[in-house]
């Protein structure tokens, strides 16, 4: 199955080379995901566990904080890594 | 006046509130601008160090005249020299846990402008112990978000940010979007004390710039908080989330 993904917040350039779908098996739980994900990104970097996760728009908490999440075909998800600036 | 305006009557409110912003950099700067120049009465600012020039793509209180002088105090000139109605105060560090909380209790509503997630979560804390809403601003590169919160009520920020997220030292920042998020933070800040308008309550909003995209996505509140589930009980966050 694809599910779109897209990364936002801090240093989301990392994730350029990432394309907008990602191909997963069917059924898939947002760890699966979060694991192709890191899979694609630059060597030695990987998304923190403060991620804000959305799925469809709606808020799930944090990747090291949310209730267990099953992907569907042609879900949306959203990952914010967080910021702060000042 | 119809809907859509700061009402008399909303004036008034603003002419009687505090604001308490914390760091007062590329977002609290300008929110703490819009504040003043709002009326709301009292702002007071807390912000530690002296002015620097990298601070100067963002930091629209200062100036090259201020370089290597205190900012909390050049800004909080800055501002009296914008409206001699609002009394403005400047704490010149960062507060500590006891300092912060003494400022909560004595303001309407906290915004957080930091740059560390410590400091962000200890003013989510006070302004939920001193029962007010919090504002969350914050900024990268091109991208901002907005968090307006209200503990017992909406999230807080320790539901968001079960984990204190990692602290990085050197960030990029646009100042165009660290200068909108401040505004908009304002915008909110106003619309809470003067009770006119939508408050976007218990919503994040991303702005990124970069992209071109924009959302407000309701957030979602943690049962098991550390902060604002040992503050409030399930009776209280039930009353309260009808006036929402």
């Amino acid at each position: 199955m694809k599910i779109r993904v897209s990364i936002m917040g801090r240093s989301y350039h990392m994730t350029d080379g990432l394309h907008e779908f990602i191909e997963l098996d069917d059924p898939a739980t947002l760890e699966e995901a979060v694991q192709r994900i890191n899979q694609l990104m630059p060597e030695g970097q990987t998304l923190t566990g403060s991620c804000l996760v959305l799925l469809g728009g709606t808020h799930f908490g944090s990747l090291d904080n949310h209730d267990p999440i099953s992907l569907s075909d042609g879900d949306e998800l959203t990952l914010i890594a967080p910021v702060a600036g000042g | 006046m119809g809907a859509g305006v700061l009402s008399e009557e909303g004036q008034l409110r603003l002419k009687g509130a505090s604001a308490f912003v914390s760091r007062t950099g590329g977002m609290g700067g300008p929110a703490s601008l819009m504040l003043t120049m709002a009326g709301v009465g009292r702002v007071i600012l807390a912000h530690g160090g002296d002015l620097i020039s990298p601070d100067l793509n963002r930091q629209v209180l200062g100036s090259e005249r201020g370089l290597e002088t205190p900012r909390a105090t050049q800004f909080a000139d800055y501002l009296r020299s914008m409206n001699r109605f609002v009394t403005v105060e400047a704490i010149d560090h960062e507060p500590n846990d006891a300092e912060a909380m003494e400022l909560a209790a004595r303001s309407d509503i906290v915004l957080s402008c930091a740059p560390t997630f410590e400091e962000r979560l200890r003013l989510n804390r006070v302004a939920a112990a001193a029962r007010i809403p919090f504002i969350d601003a914050a900024q990268w590169g091109m991208m901002g978000t907005l968090m307006v919160l209200r503990a017992g009520s909406t999230a807080c920020l320790q539901c968001v940010y079960p984990t204190q997220p990692p602290f990085e030292e050197l960030f990029p920042v646009v100042g165009a979007i660290s200068s909108a998020v401040g505004s908009l933070a304002a915008l909110e800040a106003i619309k809470v004390l003067s009770g006119c308008g939508r408050v976007a309550w218990g919503q994040l909003l991303t702005l990124d710039g970069f992209q071109a995209q924009t959302a407000f996505v309701p957030l979602r509140r943690d049962p098991q908080c550390r902060c604002c589930s040992t503050m409030f009980n399930d009776v209280e966050f039930n009353d309260m989330e009808e006036c929402v």
